[in-house]
């Protein structure tokens, strides 16, 4: 019998600095391991804890910095510039479309605002029937969403994490008749600060700073940060480690290049990053679908302004949803109203006078983000080499894509109006604003296509998914139902680039199942790529 | 060139199907060109008190022009007189920006640079002297204007407004007047939690499992 201990907080990390300062290892190191994880958030994490629970030695690679949660300072300022990806400047060609993403260990996990929802029967269903993963069935799925669900200690939100802010869109719906629901979260005894996406102080959001990667590394895991992974290594046709670089990340400065030896690569880098990885290192792709169809999940943030002050910044960040169209249009409407300065991101950008004058009623508002679906038409792309070369998000939405973000955004305001708002700040590059419901059509029509959508909606993205997506025809898909690329032995995907088609349910659930899933996979037929 | 004509220029470089660095080479390329012809042709004009003034210390990383336009901008874009609101003079909102424009890759600060350079040298056409020299009313209805111009007015003037208000806005001491609380959590002395116990059956105490 042998105890496995948890540490009381934090994670044991070995950063660039740890790296540095330990000559054994030197400018150049090789680790040999049986499996190597690239990310460490949703996906990376849950990989790294199953298969170090099962008996085998993990390697988790991270290209963020290690931020524990005794360093938030609950600013989200702050937060931003270390461990945001890009600084909150990762954007699409034409920087219209934020695509805001964790990159520190953790990864997103420890800057979402909490938001849980699983997909519904049907899309499962949907998926086994069109893409043949029959694993990912209702029936077959569930359990694995179901086990997520306790260790994560996802909830539905109760009355004292709803606050006024999200009370003013329970009023809109029930005037309008519109169908809504508190909001399931993963977090326990939340103390409502508001502060989610600057971090949890208190470790009470279960990302995965707090669950699996302390599990795994309790377990015997070892985890790198500050540690970009140049690309995948294969002999014979077969993934064999890595190649990775250590960097400062205050200075920049290169501190040591890494080469891992391992059995098995699993990539848990995130929509974005795994499909980039995997083209730099020129990894077989008969598809011709790796990096494709990327969805991004749009959302616009609607504030709207109210008589009494409503402090809508205060408690639980979001309380309750709009799902009354979810199933039928793909729209769904979360509350939530943030810092000072993310508020920007929504509100009045006129300039001088006006947008003094907004920001000084900043305690009448509610704020909603409204997203809706789109077509997962979206691709990612790495120009030039593994090194020196360039990433690039493409997504511009289309006709359709607009006018869905356009009635969700509508939808939204309406909602406020029918709370009792005196006006709702729309949420355009334009500055756009309505005085009563009856004015909205108006000035929504104002907001005109134009040349691809660009510079339209003041739109981000939290869930990009599907660039490497999961099928059983090689020639439609990217990697296999068992998470391992059709081409590339040895070489498995378990974050949201698995997804395989757009869906309009938050993600990260069912990311955290999918890895679990994936996870299984391999421990299954361990005898198939380890020598046991 | 005018709105219209930019916008048809625009939507030939996006039938031609270029990408991104292209469109924005493209677009701050033509910024660029319209740039130099300002500082050249209207060597003059573009004159300006301010540029007998060099950038304090600190802003190392801001060429010159730079740092006069966003200061001039943070005069611009925050007339807190006459309200509770703390005077953009006391925050370091330069400063802010420069750290900001410091995490950028080089490719993107160094298109960003011409693109505001653009901003501030193309009011010598329209106003007779730079976006620096002009007076504030002048200098917000430009700002305005652009915010509803041509994509890329509506890029660099959405970008000049987003920088000044972010590096404002993220200072604590402008929190109080709005009521915004800031940080809670020690205020609120919460307790802390910790890492999450091991789940599953085989777990003996809330730290410890044996296998």
């Amino acid at each position: 019998m042998a105890f496995v201990r948890v540490p009381r907080d934090g994670v044991p990390v070995t950063q660039a600095k740890d790296v540095a300062l330990d000559p054994s290892l030197g400018k150049r190191f090789t680790l040999k391991t049986d499996v190597v994880v690239v990310g460490s958030g949703a996906a990376g994490s849950m990989v790294a804890y199953e298969m170090a629970k099962a008996g085998r030695d993990v390697l988790v690679l991270e290209s963020g910095r290690y931020y524990p949660s005794s360093e938030f300072t609950e600013h989200l300022g702050d937060t931003m510039t270390k461990i945001y990806q890009d600084q909150v400047g990762q954007v699409n060609t034409t920087a219209d479309i934020i695509f805001i993403q964790g990159a520190c260990v953790g990864g997103s996990t420890v800057v979402g605002a909490c938001v849980m929802e699983e997909p519904g029967d049907a899309i499962l269903d949907g998926w086994a029937e069109k893409y043949g993963l029959d694993a990912l069935s209702a029936e077959k799925f569930r359990p694995y969403l179901d086990k997520v669900a306790d260790e994560l200690q996802i909830h539905t939100n109760e009355a004292h994490e709803i606050n006024a802010c999200a009370h003013k869109v329970i009023q809109g719906c029930e005037k309008m008749k519109f169908s809504w629901k508190p909001a399931q979260r993963n977090v326990k005894q939340c103390a409502l600060t508001g502060h989610c996406l600057a971090g949890c102080p208190s470790d009470r959001k279960m990302s995965s700073l707090v669950t699996h990667l302390p599990w795994a590394t309790a377990y015997g895991a070892r985890v790198f940060s500050d540690t970009e992974v140049i690309r995948v290594k294969t002999r014979d046709g077969r993934a064999r480690g890595l190649e990775a670089r250590v960097v400062d990340p205050d200075s920049g400065a290169h501190v040591a290049d890494m080469h891992v030896d391992a059995d098995m690569v699993v990539m848990a880098a995130g929509a974005i990053h795994t499909p980039l990885i995997l083209q730099r290192s020129q990894i077989p792709d008969r598809s011709g679908q790796l990096g494709r169809n990327l969805a991004i999940q749009p959302f616009t943030q609607v504030l709207g302004k109210f008589k009494e002050p409503l402090y809508g910044f205060r408690g639980a960040l979001v309380g309750v949803q709009v799902d009354e169209f979810t199933h039928t249009d793909g729209y769904t409407i979360f509350s939530g109203l943030a810092e000072p300065e993310s508020l920007l991101a929504q509100g009045d950008m006129k300039a001088g006078k006006a947008h003094i004058n907004f920001m000084k009623d900043y305690k009448y508002y509610a704020g909603v983000n409204a997203f809706s679906k789109d077509l997962g038409k979206g691709y990612v792309q790495w120009d030039g080499d593994a090194y020196t070369g360039d990433k690039t998000i493409h997504f511009n939405p289309s006709r359709e894509e607009f006018e869905n973000m356009k009635a969700s955004a509508t939808l939204a305001a309406r909602i406020f109006f029918s709370a009792g708002a005196e006006k709702v700040f729309l949420p355009t590059f334009q500055s756009l604003e309505a005085d009563s419901v009856f004015e909205l059509d108006a000035k929504m029509d104002k907001v005109d296509y134009g040349i691809k959508g660009l510079y339209t909606f003041r739109s981000n993205s939290f869930s990009p998914h599907g660039t490497c997506r999961m099928g059983t025809d090689p020639y439609q898909s990217v990697v296999s139902p068992s998470g391992e690329l059709h081409d590339t032995p040895g070489l498995f995907v378990a974050d949201s680039s698995l997804i395989p088609e757009s869906m309009s349910a938050p993600i990260q659930w069912t990311v955290h199942a999918l890895a679990k899933y994936v996870s299984d996979q391999i421990n299954e037929n361990a005898s198939n790529y380890f020598i046991v | 060139m005018n709105s219209q004509s930019q916008a048809r220029q625009i939507q030939r470089v996006w039938q031609q199907g270029l990408a991104r660095r292209q469109f924005l080479k493209w677009g701050l390329g033509s910024v660029a060109t319209v740039a130099a012809v300002a500082a050249g042709g209207f060597a003059l004009l573009r004159r300006s008190p301010r540029d007998a003034v060099s950038r304090p210390g600190w802003a190392a990383d801001l060429s010159d022009d730079e740092f006069h336009l966003f200061d001039r901008a943070r005069e611009v874009l925050l007339p807190v007189a006459g309200t509770a609101l703390v005077d953009s003079a006391a925050i370091p909102v330069v400063q802010n920006i420069q750290r900001t424009l410091n995490y950028l890759d080089p490719v993107t600060r160094k298109e960003l640079g011409a693109g505001l350079g653009l901003l501030d040298n193309i009011a010598v056409f329209t106003h007779g002297c730079r976006f620096v020299d002009l007076e504030l009313p002048e200098a917000r209805q430009m700002l305005d204007r652009w915010g509803e111009g041509g994509v890329l007015q509506r890029t660099l003037a959405t970008v000049l407004k987003q920088l000044v208000y972010s590096a404002y806005w993220q200072d604590p001491q402008t929190w109080q007047p709005v009521e915004f609380d800031g940080p809670v959590s020690d205020k609120w002395g919460l307790s802390y939690l910790g890492n999450a116990p091991l789940p599953g059956p085989l777990e003996v105490s809330a730290q410890e499992t044996t296998v």
